[in-house]
Formats: C-alpha cells, sequence, structure tokens
C-alpha cells in the first residue's frame, strides 16, 4: 500500500512539475539561444552536433516529440567538438559529431556513456559530372593519386572544409598524405618530416579553392558559386545534387577513391555530468532515433542505415546515374595513431595550407565603450597571441597576412602585421589594444578599403577574408562598398560577426552578395571569432 | 502576474510532495549507490534490469559507473569511487604496483579473447587452411595469421581484392585498453612459440610486436565501441577485430532480431591458443565489498553467462552453450597459454605507447 501511495505522489508530483514549467515561464531556465531547437516540453538535452546533422532537424524534431523530451543543438565542427569534450563539455548533455574517433580522441574524463552510430556515410568527391567524365573518372576505380594529378595539372579546382575543424576536411587530408607517401598504412611523426611529402600536399592544398569550417555550409557555397568539385559527404552530396537537378543544372559525379576513401559514423553520445533525469531522456531519444521507422527516414535523407546495401523503399535516393555504388564494400583507409594525427593536423594549419590572408574591420565606434571594448580585446586576444590560438589549431600559417583595420563612421586606423611571426602578431594586437572606441558607425567604408587593401596582393597565392565586427546599425552607404567592388573586382568574402545591436540585415546582405556568412557574437564573441577563422 | 503566482503554488506543491516521499522512504531499508570505473564490455551485464534488482533487493545496493579502460582507470580520479572493475589480473597486479593491496578483491568474471570476422574473410582463410572447426566452433591457427601480418600480406594476395590494404587485425589501444592488452599479451605468446613469454626472452619479441602494432594507426580506446564499430561499418571498414567471446554471446541474447540479420555475415574464431581475460572487481572500500558479495550471487552469476556471456565459477569451467542464441560458441575453452607476468607486461605496455 505505501509503495503505491509512493508511486502515487510521484507521478502527481512529476505531472505538476511538468505543468509548472509549461504555464510558468517566469521560473523555467535561461533563455533557449542554440541554433536549433525541437520539442516543447520535457527534460531538456543539450547536442552539440556536426553541422551535416542540420539536415536531420525534421527528423529530431519528431523524435524529440515521441521521446516527450525537449533537444537543442549547437553546431560545430567535429575536432572542435573533440576539443570542447577535453574541456569538460560543461554545457552540453550529449555529443554527435560526424565520426567516433573524435570522441574516442577528445573523451580524456571518461564522461561519455551510450554513444552509438546514427547512420554512415562516406567522404567522397564530388566532381561536375562532365568534367569527371573528360578526366575519365566515370569509369573504373579512381585513386586519390589519380585526382591529385589532374589537380597539380591544373585540370581541377576544389573545395573541402578545414581539416582542423571540421571531420570530412581531415579524412580527406589523411588520405592525401598516405596517396603522396605511397603508404597504405601507419603514417608516422617521421613521414611527415618528408620534404617532398610537404612540397606536395602544400602543392595539393593551393588547388583549394574555398575552405570552411563546415561540412553543410560547403555544400551551401558551392551550389552559390562557380566550383569544380568538392570533398564532402556521400549524404551532402546527394543532397546537392537534389538541388542542382531541382535548378536544371549538372549533377555531380561521386568518386570513391579506394586509397583515400573514410566512413564517417555520426556517433550520438551521452555526456555524463551526473543527473540521471537527463540520462533517461537522452536515451529515450536515442531509442527514437535508431526506431526502425525513424532509420527508414533517415536513409531517405541519403544516409546509409547499415554497411550493406540500402533498403528498397530508398534506393532511388542512391541515385547511379550520379555513381552512387551502394553494391561496393566501403573499405576505408586507416586513421594514424592519435598523436600522429594530431601532428599533422597541426602542420596542416600552420605550414601545408595555402596562407591565408585576414583583413580584421574591427568597429570602434562610441557604442562598444565598455564591456564591448573589453570583449572585443580579449576575442583578438585569442585569435591573434599566437600560444592561445594553438589550443584551438587557429595559429597562423605560413606567409599569413593580418591586416587591422580600426572604423568608426570613417577608416580610423590601418595596422599590418610586419609578418607571420609570433612576435609580430603580438604587437598586432598591442597595437588594437591601445585604441579607444568613439564616434559613429559605417561598416561600408571599412569594407570598401579592405577590398582596396586586398587588391594590392596577388591573390591566387592566398585564401583571402575580410572579417567584420560591428554592434551597429550602419549609415547606408551601401554604395561605397559596392564602388569598391567594382573597381577591384575580386570576390573576397566578407564575413561578418554581429555584436550588441548589430543589423544582421546589412550584414546578411554583404554576406550573400560575396559568398560568406554572418556569425553571431552577442553571446560569446570570442567564440564567433574562432569559428570564422576556422573559415580561413 | 497571476501565472507567476499558479507557479508559485505549483511549485511549494511538489516540495511538499517531495518531502513526503522522501519522508515515507526513510522507512524502508537504505540504499547505497555504488560509483566506480568499468570497462566498457561489461555495461550491458552492469545495466541488466535483473541484475539491478537483485543487488538492489538483496544486498540493497543502486550500482553507477564510469566507463574507463582497464589500465587508464588505475590512474583515474577515484574521488568518491567505490570500485574498480577492470578485465585482466594484470591490471590488479598494476593497481598493487601503485597503491599497495586493495582492500579486497575477487574475481567475478571470464571470458577468452577471440577474433570476430566476416565470412568472405573465414572463406579467405579456410583457403590459407588456417581455420579448423570442433562442431559449430571455429578455431583459427594464431602462428599462421602472425606470418600473413608479418610478411606484410595484403587482402588481395589471399583473394580479397575488394578490401584496401594489408591483413591486420583491430584492436583497442592495449596501453589503455584491457582487449587489446590481452590482444598484445596473446601475440607476444605466440611469437614466443605459443608459450608463455618471459623477461628473458622479451628483448625479442618486443619489436615484432612493435612492428605489428605500429602498423595499426589509430586504435579505439573502448572494446565496446570497437564491437560496435565491427558491427555497424561492415567487413570493409573492420574485416577483422579483436574481442571478447562475451560479447557476441551478449549481443546475440539482448538483440535477437538484430543478430539474425547478421549471423550469417559474422563468425566468431577462437585463437589457437588463446588467452582468458579475468574480470577482477577491486573494492576500494566498504560498499565496494559489498559490490563483490552481490555480484557472486549465484543468480548473478547465472545470468552473467546466459544474457552477457561471461563464464563464471570455475577459471577453465565448461558451460553449457546449446542453450545461447549465438552461433559457434565452444562449449570449453581448453588451448589456453597464461599471460606473461605483470612485470613483462608492463614493459610490452610502455613500449606500445
Amino acid at each position: 500500500m505505501k509503495k503505491k501511495f509512493t508511486v502515487f505522489l510521484l507521478i502527481f508530483s512529476v505531472l505538476l512539475t511538468a505543468a509548472g514549467c509549461s504555464i510558468s515561464p517566469g521560473t523555467s531556465e535561461q533563455p533557449d539561444d542554440s541554433a536549433f531547437s525541437a520539442g516543447n516540453s520535457g527534460t531538456i538535452i543539450r547536442i552539440l552536433s556536426g553541422s551535416e546533422n542540420q539536415e536531420l532537424e525534421d527528423i529530431i524534431s519528431d523524435c524529440a516529440a515521441q521521446a516527450g523530451v525537449r533537444v537543442e543543438m549547437d553546431y560545430k565542427g567535429s575536432v572542435d567538438i573533440m576539443r570542447e569534450l577535453q574541456g569538460g563539455a560543461e554545457d552540453y548533455d550529449a555529443v554527435w559529431p560526424a565520426s567516433s574517433i573524435w570522441v574516442s580522441m577528445g573523451d580524456d574524463h571518461h564522461l561519455i556513456k551510450h554513444s552509438q552510430s546514427i547512420s554512415i556515410t562516406p567522404v567522397v568527391f564530388g566532381i561536375r559530372q562532365s568534367l569527371a567524365r573528360d578526366l575519365g573518372f566515370t569509369e573504373g576505380d579512381v585513386s586519390v593519386k589519380d585526382i591529385l594529378t589532374v589537380i597539380q595539372n591544373g585540370q581541377m579546382t576544389f573545395c573541402m572544409t578545414s581539416a582542423t575543424q571540421s571531420n570530412s576536411g581531415a579524412s580527406a587530408y589523411i588520405g592525401f598524405l598516405y596517396a603522396l607517401l605511397g603508404k597504405q598504412e601507419g603514417l608516422t611523426a617521421q613521414d611527415l618530416e618528408n620534404e617532398q611529402l610537404r612540397t606536395q600536399i602544400r602543392d595539393l592544398l593551393s588547388g583549394v579553392e574555398r575552405s570552411s569550417g563546415s561540412s553543410d555550409w560547403l555544400k551551401d557555397l558551392f551550389l552559390n558559386g562557380n566550383y569544380d568539385a568538392m570533398v564532402n559527404y556521400e549524404c551532402l552530396i546527394i543532397d546537392a545534387n537534389q538541388q542542382l537537378i531541382a535548378r536544371g543544372e549538372e549533377p555531380l559525379q561521386v568518386i570513391y577513391p579506394y586509397d583515400g576513401l573514410s566512413i564517417a559514423d555520426s556517433p550520438l553520445g551521452y555526456v555524463d555530468h551526473g543527473d540521471s533525469g537527463k540520462e533517461d531522456a537522452f536515451l529515450a531519444f536515442q531509442e527514437q532515433l535508431l526506431s526502425p521507422e525513424t532509420q527508414q527516414a533517415i536513409e531517405a535523407t541519403g544516409r546509409r542505415i547499415t554497411a550493406s546495401g540500402v533498403s528498397e523503399a530508398n534506393r532511388d535516393v542512391f541515385d547511379p546515374d550520379w555513381g552512387i555504388d551502394t553494391e561496393r564494400i566501403l573499405s576505408p583507409i586507416q586513421m594514424p595513431e592519435a598523436g600522429v594525427l594530431m601532428d599533422a593536423l597541426n602542420m596542416y594549419q600552420t605550414s601545408f595550407k595555402k596562407p591565408s590572408l585576414n583583413i580584421y574591420c574591427l568597429d570602434f565606434s562610441g557604442s562598444m565603450s565598455g564591456e564591448g571594448e573589453e570583449q572585443l580585446k580579449e576575442a583578438m586576444s585569442q585569435i591573434l597571441i599566437q600560444e592561445n590560438a594553438a589550443e584551438n589549431f587557429l595559429q597562423a600559417n605560413e606567409g599569413e597576412v593580418n591586416i587591422v583595420i580600426i572604423f568608426n563612421s570613417d577608416v580610423v586606423d590601418v595596422f599590418t602585421a610586419a609578418d607571420d611571426s609570433d612576435t609580430a602578431l603580438q604587437t598586432l594586437y598591442d597595437q588594437i589594444s591601445a585604441c579607444s572606441p568613439g564616434g559613429g558607425t559605417d561598416i561600408y567604408a571599412a569594407a570598401a578599403e579592405a577590398y582596396r587593401l586586398a587588391a594590392g596582393y596577388d591573390l591566387s597565392e592566398y585564401t583571402p577574408a575580410v572579417i567584420l565586427m560591428t554592434d551597429g546599425q550602419s549609415r547606408n552607404n551601401h554604395h561605397t562598398f559596392q564602388d569598391a567592388v567594382q573597381e577591384y573586382g575580386s570576390d573576397i568574402p566578407v564575413f561578418s560577426i554581429t555584436f550588441g545591436d548589430a543589423d544582421p540585415s546589412q550584414l546578411e546582405e554583404l554576406a550573400d552578395e560575396t559568398d560568406a556568412r554572418v556569425f553571431d557574437g552577442t553571446k560569446d564573441l570570442t567564440e564567433a571569432f574562432r569559428s570564422v577563422k576556422g573559415y580561413n | 502576474m497571476k501565472k507567476k503566482i499558479i507557479g508559485l503554488v505549483l511549485l511549494i506543491l511538489v516540495m511538499a510532495a517531495v518531502a513526503i516521499i522522501y519522508f515515507l522512504q526513510g522507512s524502508r531499508p537504505r540504499i547505497s549507490t555504488v560509483d566506480g570505473y568499468t570497462g566498457g564490455e561489461k555495461i550491458g551485464f552492469l545495466e541488466d534490469e535483473e541484475v539491478r534488482s537483485i543487488l538492489e533487493e538483496r544486498y540493497g545496493l543502486d550500482v553507477d559507473y564510469a566507463r574507463a579502460g582497464s589500465l587508464d582507470m588505475m590512474t583515474a580520479d577515484m574521488d568518491g569511487m567505490d570500485y574498480l572493475f577492470p578485465s585482466s589480473t594484470i591490471a590488479e597486479e598494476y593497481y598493487e604496483d601503485l597503491y599497495g593491496s586493495p582492500d579486497q578483491s575477487e574475481i567475478i568474471l571470464n571470458t577468452p579473447i577471440v577474433l570476430y570476422t566476416h565470412q568472405i574473410v573465414l572463406d579467405a582463410f579456410e583457403k590459407q587452411g588456417l581455420i579448423t572447426t570442433d562442431g559449430t566452433a571455429s578455431y583459427i591457427d594464431m602462428a599462421g595469421l602472425v606470418e600473413l601480418i608479418q610478411k606484410g600480406t595484403s587482402w588481395a594476395d589471399i583473394g580479397l581484392s575488394e578490401l584496401y590494404g594489408n591483413i591486420s587485425v583491430d584492436t583497442t589501444d592495449p596501453s589503455s585498453s584491457n582487449s587489446g592488452n590481452m590482444f598484445a599479451a596473446l601475440l607476444a605468446n605466440v611469437l614466443n612459440r605459443g608459450t608463455t613469454l618471459t623477461a628473458e626472452n622479451l628483448p625479442s619479441i618486443l619489436p615484432q610486436l612493435q612492428d605489428i602494432f605500429g602498423k595499426l594507426g589509430y586504435m579505439e580506446t573502448s572494446s565496446s565501441d570497437l564491437f560496435s564499430q565491427f558491427l555497424r561499418m561492415g567487413v570493409g571498414a573492420k574485416p577483422i577485430i579483436a574481442g571478447y567471446e562475451s560479447q557476441m554471446i551478449e549481443y546475440a541474447a539482448l538483440y535477437p532480431d538484430e543478430y539474425d540479420a547478421i549471423r550469417d555475415d559474422v563468425v566468431m574464431l577462437y585463437p589457437t591458443p588463446t588467452v582468458w581475460s579475468t574480470h577482477v572487481l577491486i573494492a576500494l572500500d566498504d560498499n565496494g565489498r559489498q559490490l563483490i558479495t552481490g555480484l557472486l550471487d549465484e543468480d548473478i552469476q547465472n545470468i552473467a553467462w546466459q544474457k552477457h556471456g561471461f563464464r563464471t565459477g570455475n577459471y577453465s569451467s565448461i558451460s553449457d552453450s546449446s542453450s545461447l542464441k549465438a552461433d559457434g560458441v565452444a562449449p570449453s575453452i581448453t588451448q589456453v597459454t597464461q599471460v606473461p607476468s605483470y612485470d613483462v607486461m608492463k614493459v610490452i605496455i610502455e613500449q606500445l605507447k
């Protein structure tokens, strides 16, 4: 009898708690500022996920509703997710990177439980079909070596994500290293010192037309631009092809290089911070994702749910006319051991990838006084002081150029780092640090000045980007910038970071015109600068 | 404003309800929560509802855990932990080496190291003359397999051109996880002509071990992760892995439908010889000691075999395998070599880092 009463009370109190949450927003937790959220009530599960899962948002919503939980997603590259885990992942209840290697490398604190693969998809090359045909890539097996040859001959350029931020970029990069070394296994630290390899990989990465911090955005970039090829997940190439076909354009041919293939197994793991209510909620949500109905729906988005083929119902999604081969055994390359992998990623960042040309436009208008100014200077110290930057694989690379434009309603000052050395970047930071805010705001004058300065460099040698941070609305001087684009005729992306009362619509417009994107710096300005740096 | 008042009233009601429950529970036998580190392969066992309810009802224990490799856990933060549940006696000796004799430690479960592979690989090995069968169980000649690996034989060389690269066995990291560690012990014995490696022969065997492991690249840190990747990602990704016999028995018992879908493809191979993985519970305090008593409960030991595949009781026990869902389980494990001593394994672990 006693037991029954306890159960009754428990149910009663749970109902009350649930009701309490839904009708008294005054007592609810912090406001939801995540990138995506689903489900209205129930325990909140905060998931840090790779951007490739953005495509699954509808499915995630359904699963959250069925499990009676509220899911809040933030998106980051897989390598960043590994670092978040290494730091304890305090702000998250679950992680969902592209591949389990980042979970096992990041789980220093033994926080991960119940890790399960939700879907699998290989990392492949997608090449414009007519070009793939001309290059002879539509018949027979293609190796990474074959692809490298056409890149070295200037017959093809490609886009890939940054190897130090995102799983697809890292996987492809490791595949390149193996192929260039002519090795099949056991990449070592000595291999990375090989001079011939270093020259070849630099050469190869100079063919990277655009880079990005995330796979999903790379796909969007590809669709908005005019590029030959991209390295991305099979599922995102399928998505891109569906959009290309809808626009009446030619699709991409999927190439599975036999000596450079890797597989993303999309593990969703619980981060144990000792809250058993969260754990139960997580398991309920995960069970929904793994239910046969949901797995079918996930397969319909172009992700595979078993290693052996595709179900009859979703066969049409995996179109063999695009070179998609669901019968082939996916035999991936071996990832190097953890220490070598970290070395390889560091070298990518500091000496192999194409040098960046960063032009920072920093808003020092009057409204930035106080906290804004402090946060901005803190953010720049994280990016420019190399000791800090190394923690996030954001060190300056060999030959990198860094320019800072301080602006308000006019360009106030321009500082250029003497070279890529630690001391030169420290000096650049000190110069920023000595500035004080004042005056109005005009982002267009600053962006125009950035374009003017960039014109002084041979842009084919660099990955250029304008990184514009502002906290206010500008006078509408859009034409100043358009004149600069006209005059200097380049297509340097203008990435923006919003802060305070910044008007995102003006920044979105700039981003659209230059194939870039806007980052929200209102929550965490340093994090926003880090993300944008990941794109360059 | 009105909503806020309603919210406040509800909150008070909830607190009252919680207080009543707390009061009622106070009169029941006290349940102690025991927390500790365990290897991933025993999580299914520790989460088993039947096991949990026996522990709770008969012993007043509510078991929680954090997952860690058998060797990693010895140097992990033990603050607030009641037990360590590694998967080998080597790990226990490592503990003794670091901290001296434990409060109490007891062997709870045993399982031999096996290899998991796929049908097409089994067929190719059969053609190489590496496979023998006894009833439904298949055995692989380890000396022959090691020779293929040492010679750098590619999959294509034995007729499997669908698979990229050279023949190798994926394992967990021997310096952090037990299944990898036990597999290294097994390889060491095989390289030592099938007898337990001693300190005397170590210098000649070590370079060969380093060579084999050096080619493996990234190694997972948990045997349960490696096993689920093996099941999930197909023959191309993981042609052969080293694991515990218990893993497939448990998978088949707990997920019969999923097992049916793969049973024609996945194969369990008993290495000849093999080594035992001995799951020892090290008690760090009184709660840990209680847990040892609880886990040795006869009913729990029976569940451990039937549902989770751990051989229990007598070290070389012969357990009835006919009632198991999994195919190809050997009735008894006879061809066993003893794991090298802790001093030898310590050097191996150190040198394979």
